[in-house]
């Protein structure tokens, strides 16, 4: 084995001289390697045998010791001068680098004159000095310290060796290439890199600041503290680790070697003199020498110089875990943004895009196909044929523009460097001006809302102040600005499809108006926008006049025949109803709730006035199709009085009451009734007792006992009504049908005779048919009927208390007893039933309408038990619910997003990802 | 301070009449008009195919819970907004009669001159069928409108493709027929005779008489549930389903003959017209009325509901006709009728037939969703007859402007412009569907046919969250339920790998407890491992030991 061999010594150059060479090393990581690894056994090694040593060594001493020897072997050399140039070295040390190769060089000079010349005295130098200071690092391992760090590498070393020992036949002169070596070493560690040394001492000199009470028991300290780190339940020693995980942070990017190092980093210090290595010249060795000096007259007397026993394997491997841990999710963070868009993806396919073969490539755009580019043969021949078809793609345009260049060029007379200037020139405007627009743009960006809202109100201020101004000059007139300023905005509004617009114009030129219905439908349309511009101009409403032309329109169409009165009485509804319409509003029916109530209001009138017309108009209908209406006045119903309608408003309001009381209204005889009913069927609505309080008269006829007590009504009056031959007719005809309805619903047949009648018959009579029809049905009393269920049903489900008191039970009961003991028990268990409040029902509101309240047990099983688990809330559920999904009710794209898988699986090599995709 | 420069700037741009001051949207004011532009496109797309209120995110605690609701409103967001876009592939537009100018009216329009104007395939469409010995005559269309069918009261039935003219069937029963009705196509159709109900084929031949309808009036199909429907003269509401025969609810409606059905189109609800002016709501779930409303003072001659479960009208024998807003059941307006209308019926488009008398008008817009206020409609849209022939029955045929009124003396066909939806799904129900297409539609409407027990007022009910309390939940448990049996409980549920047998007997092994159901499951898994050692047995006897088939065979 080489690392056997003894080297340094110059005594057997040929024998035994391979232990020299072997440390002129070209290659210098190779070197460091080796120095790392040499490092390394001698720590354990001085763990080994940690008595031999009386001090320790610290570790900045045992940065090199590979050089150690060879240190030793130059200080052979100049053995005689070596105490004297110590302090030299410490100086030269200082000194900055360039200046040391000089030195080294003029050094190189003086020993290459010297060595072989005084090759003799060297000899005896060595053979001086003690057999363990000649040791070299590979040396100093023994058969069995080789079985013990088997697992560390020399690999490096030996290499070294081998590189030297070929170099040594050639070269005897190696201690200037030795220096060179050294210097090359403080080099390639580069500028941003930290000697492990000093790295040390910054450490340590961080610890010892704070661990000097302890130093004494350093030793003691750091195998308690590693034994604590060995046993996870116990306390670690919080600080120390940090320190240490600090300082293995700083060194993460470094080698394994480093790291290695690291773990076997000893604390204790070990004087040069302890290991007999006095005279040491190597500058890096003084340094740290120096630097440990310094450190011993710092420390306290009773400080221990030990070194300090290496972390165990355990320990060391722990740190190594630590940072191969951070170094790890480190790497590991760069995927999770990748991972979470992953997983909150709605599809993911499979084979991955990016490790498709095109991946990179952008498939968006074509490139066009040239000569060049042409690769199959299908693309050469379709680029052949276009060329030949001279379509395709020649330089002929460039080559024109070029030409064009020159050509102006030459005829203005430049020269072509003139030409370029001009060209530059030109471009640097371009520039310019893209730059100002640039600016302005952000200048106009800066100017946002604030400043915006800033200038806005000082704006209005001036054009107001010029205004005023203007007014009072008597410049403008203000009529005729605002004016102006309404056709201004009426053009505005106007939109695109003006009559001088492109599109109309362009129409026009068309003829499209002959055959396309959209564009008269446009036409028109601009038409009546231009028409409604005007005359919001003009200031009036659309409203307004359209209530105004109906209202003509309505008296013009109907003003050829013979119902003037009736005419009138049309127009002074339209009349009413526009004077309802065009009311000016005031402040404070600008209101909402002023509105509502407004809007509720004019329905009610509306539909009273509705009411009204459309019997006039059904009358009309009547009328237009079969015109028999006068032949049938002869029933004494010709002569109508037709109440105007300020009369009948006056009459409404008194209707109410008189309806009620003293029924005058409908007592009067048929040509009367003719203009009451006018108002008797507007408030039919509103009068739902009518129904119940309906005269019997007709169940006179019907010979049906009379149940309902309502004799609110006149009936003698109504036997007037009767003796009235048509009227009875249809009475009894109603009668009839009620009759017949009641028993086959079916069935129900009006005879031909009737219904003629009913086809004949005009307005007055069709309203009167009502009001008859009303007094038909009057019998049965469906609303009371209907309520008292009502209430029936609301008392079954509310809540009810339920007497379960049994007689005899703690107390007496049968005859003898007293009330008042009867009292006593009765009431005494009472459970509550809870049921639905009758304010709580949903029908409660309602008029007229039972709504079953509880819950209908078989929908039950499509119900949902309890609330699924992500969701907060019934809203949040059931909205999640209602997403459609079906294709009947969403479009193609929707539904096949809705439906699409997961994870959708397409033929190919599905690869893991290579890269995180964000 | 600011709000009041707002107002000055708004007020010197739109001057009011009123002299009031309109203050514009505050926030609407910096708004990019491709913004706002989208905000409008988004309120539009809401409007007709919005699903109902966003729900507030920013509450949401839970992050993954808060992305996932985000996203699923962004989906609800593109699912309108893409079906709004798509409006733009419903390239048929219907349109109605107008009037040109306001001295005309469109009731004044004759079906003489609408024939005289269109082309001539649609003025085939209107036809008169003179059958003036078996009347009067009642009519209903199938599903798709293709076919009609026709029954006079005396006994006889004819089925018939109506544009083709194709006469399908032809019956002379020879007793009352009360009322018909098409099943799920064209196939079936089930007739109400004097004493049973009976099913028959599209060639006429009867194949089921269901004696447990007895007398029955009025018949309604439910395409969905598959629910023929009957309501007999004493009262009695029955469903049958068609697809298995069974009858699903028997329910007595205690309130005398009935007067007139029909059905709600959105939720499969029966509206039931009662002799004393009330309309009761049914479903097959619940033996009482859902909903009693009090429509009319007299019987209630005739209903329909729009089809979509909005509005209701009915008409009663006062001459009264009432439109019901029936979701919130209000009534929203009362019209008069010149006679008692014997029957009503809703378009597609929301048109409403009224037949009354010898007449049947057609309204226009007696209703509409759009309108917060329901307005009087003053005048018909269309009105039809006077001659004489008591109109028995109006039907709309579906995506067709075509009114088919059964009357005494036969049937007539009506063109009216714009009842019928001019875009429909050929998916859904298709007019223009071959023979292979129907057979498909029969066996897709069957596999998504619905549980009678998923009929309710509201039909979205289903999935949504169970309300009760815990206690009104324990209250309402079945009592008389038995304990669940242990060995349907081992053998039905198995999940993953392992039975739930084995599974169970894996984790009673450690517990050391013996108990009933321990014993039985012990006994059930041997009497298991006995059934596999058989089946083993006569596996290896019938293929002999294992390595038989590879000796040579002599």
């Amino acid at each position: 084995m080489p690392g056997r061999q003894a080297h340094g010594r110059p005594l057997m150059p040929k024998s035994g001289g391979g232990g020299r060479p072997k440390h002129r090393v070209n290659n210098k990581t190779a070197d460091r390697k080796s120095r790392n690894n040499v490092l390394d056994a001698f720590a354990i090694a001085a763990e080994q045998v940690p008595q031999k040593k009386a001090k320790g060594v610290r570790t900045r001493d045992l940065d090199e010791p590979e050089e150690r020897p060879q240190k030793r072997q130059r200080d052979d050399e100049d053995e005689d001068d070596e105490d004297g140039d110590e302090d030299e070295e410490d100086l030269e040390d200082a000194r900055p680098q360039k200046k040391k190769a000089k030195n080294s060089d003029d050094f190189e000079g003086f020993s290459d004159g010297g060595e072989d010349s005084d090759g003799e005295e060297w000899h005896v130098g060595v053979g001086a000095d003690d057999e363990d200071s000649e040791l070299d690092s590979d040396e100093a391992f023994g058969e069995s310290d080789e079985e013990k760090f088997d697992g560390y590498a020399f690999s490096g070393s030996s290499s070294n060796k081998k590189g030297k020992k070929a170099k040594k036949g050639g070269n005897d002169s190696n201690e200037e290439e030795e220096e060179e070596d050294e210097d090359d070493d403080l080099e390639s560690l580069g500028s941003d890199a930290i000697d492990l040394a000093t790295a040390l001492d910054q450490y340590e000199s961080d610890e010892e600041e704070e661990g000097e009470e302890e130093s004494g028991s350093e030793d003691d300290a750091d195998s308690e503290s590693s034994e604590s780190e060995d046993s996870d339940d116990d306390m670690e020693d919080p600080s120390k680790l940090d320190d240490l995980q600090k300082m293995i942070s700083g060194f993460a990017g470094d080698d394994d070697d480093d790291e290695e190092q690291l773990g076997s980093k000893p604390t204790n210090k070990l004087s040069l003199s302890d290991l007999g290595l006095l005279g040491v010249q190597d500058p890096h060795m003084k340094k740290s020498l120096k630097l440990m000096n310094k450190e011993e007259k710092a420390a306290k007397p009773g400080q221990s110089k030990k070194l300090d026993i290496p972390l165990a394997k355990r320990q060391q491997d722990k740190l190594l875990r630590s940072a191969a841990y951070e170094k790890t999710s480190e790497t590991l963070e760069r995927w999770i943004d990748t991972v979470k868009h992953n997983r909150r993806a709605d599809h993911l396919v499979f084979p991955l895009a990016q490790n498709a073969h095109d991946a990179g490539l952008d498939s968006q755009e074509l490139l066009p196909v040239t000569k060049t580019t042409a690769g199959t043969e299908l693309e050469q021949t379709i680029l052949a044929i276009m060329e030949e078809s001279g379509l395709g793609p020649t330089n002929k345009p460039k080559k024109e523009d070029q030409d064009n260049v020159e050509e102006i060029a030459a005829r203005k007379g430049l020269s072509a460097a003139e030409m370029q200037e001009l060209t530059r020139q030109k471009r640097r405007e371009r520039e310019l001006f893209s730059r100002e627009q640039a600016r302005q743009k952000r200048i106009k960006k800066i100017k946002s809302k604030a400043y915006r809202r800033i200038h806005r109100k000082e704006l209005l201020h001036d054009e107001q102040e010029m205004h005023d101004a203007m007014v009072e000059a008597g410049e403008i007139d203000s009529e005729e600005e605002r004016e102006a300023l309404d056709r201004r905005r009426a053009l505005e509004r106007v939109g695109t499809r003006h009559r001088d617009s492109k599109w109309a114009k362009l129409g026009k030129k068309a003829g499209r108006a002959v055959w396309d219905d959209n564009f008269r439908a446009g036409l028109t349309e601009a038409a009546r926008q231009k028409e409604e511009l005007r005359r919001r101009i003009e200031g009036r409403r659309k409203g307004e006049e359209d209530s105004e032309d109906s209202g003509s329109d309505d008296y013009s169409a109907e003003s050829g025949d013979d119902k003037h009165n009736k005419k009138r009485l049309l127009e002074q509804l339209e009349h009413a109803a526009s004077y309802a319409d065009g009311e000016a509003e005031s402040g404070l029916m600008q209101m909402k709730f002023m509105q509502r109530g407004e809007a509720q209001k004019r329905k009610e009138n509306e539909e009273m006035i509705a009411q009204i017309r459309r019997d006039l108009d059904s009358d009309y209908d009547s009328d237009d199709v079969e015109e028999t209406d006068i032949g049938r006045r002869q029933f004494g119903m010709g002569k109508k009085e037709i109440i105007l309608p300020g009369q009948q408003a006056a009459q409404k309001k008194k209707g109410k009451k008189n309806i009620t009381n003293d029924m005058s209204n409908l007592q009067v005889t048929p040509q009367q009734a003719a203009t009451t009913q006018v108002e008797d069927t507007s408030l039919a609505a509103s009068v739902a007792g009518a129904w119940s309080k309906a005269p019997q008269e007709g169940r006179k006829s019907t010979k049906k006992a009379a149940k309902v007590s309502v004799g609110e009504l006149d009936l003698s009056n109504a036997a007037m009504l009767a003796s009235k031959p048509k009227p009875k007719s249809k009475d009894a005809g109603a009668a009839k049908e009620k009759k017949s309805s009641s028993s086959a619903p079916a069935a129900t047949t009006v005879d031909d005779s009737s219904s003629d009648d009913e086809e004949t018959i005009h307005l007055p009579l069709a309203i009167r048919d009502q009001e008859l029809i009303k007094r038909a049905f009057a019998g049965e009393d469906v609303v009371g009927d209907f309520n008292r269920e009502k209430a029936e049903v609301e008392k079954e489900d509310d809540d009810k208390e339920i007497d379960n008191t049994l007689p005899g039970w703690g107390g007496w009961v049968g005859e003898g007893i007293s009330n008042r003991e009867k009292k006593r028990h009765t009431g005494r268990f009472v459970t509550k039933v809870e049921g639905v409040k009758k304010e709580k029902r949903k029908d409660f509101k309602l008029k007229g309408v039972i709504i079953k309240e509880g819950r209908v047990k078989k929908n039950d099983q499509y119900l949902a038990t309890s609330l699924p688990h992500p969701f907060e809330s019934q809203a949040q559920y059931e909205r999640s619910l209602r997403i459609p999904v079906g294709p009947e009710w969403t479009t193609k794209e929707t539904f096949q997003d809705a439906t699409k898988p997961r994870v959708i699986l397409k033929q190919g090599i599905i690869a893991p990802m290579s890269k995180p995709v964000l | 301070m600011e709000t009041t420069d707002r107002a000055e700037v708004s007020l010197s741009r739109a001057e009011q009449p009123s002299g009031a001051v309109a203050i514009n949207n505050v926030r609407s004011e910096f708004r990019s008009k491709a913004e706002a532009n989208k905000i409008r496109k988004v309120k539009a797309a809401e409007k007709s195919y919005g699903r109902g209120r966003k729900i507030d995110v920013k509450n949401v605690k839970d992050k993954k819970l808060k992305r996932n609701l985000t996203n699923l409103e962004e989906k609800y967001q593109t699912a309108t907004l893409k079906a709004k876009e798509a409006e733009i592939l419903l390239e048929n537009a219907g349109g109605f009669l107008e009037a040109e100018h306001e001295l005309e009216r469109t009731y004044k329009v004759r079906q003489e001159d609408i024939v005289s104007e269109v082309n001539i395939e649609v003025a085939q469409k209107k036809f008169d069928l003179k059958l003036d010995q078996l009347g009067p005559y009642i009519c209903d269309f199938s599903r798709n409108g293709r076919d009609l069918i026709l029954a006079g009261r005396k006994g006889h039935v004819a089925t018939m493709d109506w544009r083709d003219g194709k006469l399908g069937c032809e019956l002379q029963l020879g007793e009352t027929i009360r009322d018909v009705k098409w099943l799920h196509n064209n196939q079936y159709f089930a007739v109400a005779q004097k004493k049973y109900t009976y099913i028959y084929d599209s060639q006429g031949v009867e194949l089921h008489c269901l004696r447990k309808h007895v007398e029955v009036s009025h018949l309604e199909f439910l395409p969905y549930h598959f629910l023929l429907a009957t309501l007999g003269t004493n009262g009695q509401l029955k469903y049958q389903d068609t697809s298995t025969g069974q009858i699903v609810t028997e329910i007595a409606t205690k309130l005398g003959t009935p007067v007139s059905m029909t059905q709600n189109p959105w939720n499969a609800i029966l509206h039931v017209g009662h002799q004393n002016g009330t309309v009761t709501l049914w479903s097959p779930n619940s033996s009482e009325p859902l909903v009693k409303l009090l429509a009319h003072r007299g019987p209630v001659r005739s209903m329909a509901v729009d089809r979509e479960g909005r509005y209701m009208v009915t008409t009663g024998q006062d001459c009264k006709m009432a439109v019901w807003d029936i979701r919130m059941f209000k009534e929203v307006n009362n019209y008069f009728t010149r006679a008692p209308a014997s029957s009503v019926a809703i378009s597609d488009t929301g048109l409403t037939a009224v037949g009354w008398g010898t007449r049947t008008t057609v309204w226009k817009g007696l209703f509409s969703k759009e309108k917060p206020v329901q307005e009087k409609v003053q005048s018909p849209y269309m009105t039809w007859g006077g001659e004489g022939k008591r109109v028995e029955r109006v039907r709309w045929c579906p995506f067709d402007d075509v009114l088919g009124v059964g009357h005494s003396e036969g049937f007539s066909s009506l063109i009216i412009p714009g009842a019928g939806e001019a875009n429909f799904d050929a998916l859904e129900v298709n007019p223009y569907e071959t023979k292979k297409q129907r057979q498909e539609g029969e066996v897709k409407q069957l596999l998504n046919k619905l549980a009678p027990e998923m009929i309710a007022l509201d039909p979205n009910f289903i999935g949504n969250l169970d309300l009760r309390s815990a206690k009104q939940r324990e209250a309402d448990k079945d009592l008389d339920a038995g304990p669940p049996d242990l060995e349907e409980e081992m053998r039905n549920r198995a999940r993953g790998k392992n039975s739930a047998l084995k599974k169970y007997l894996r984790k009673q092994k450690k517990k050391n407890i013996i108990d009933g159901k321990r014993l039985k499951a012990e006994e059930m898994y041997k009497q298991m491992q006995e059934k596999n050692g058989e089946r083993h047995k006569e596996k290896v006897a019938e293929l002999g030991p294992t390595l038989a088939r590879f000796a040579r065979k002599e």
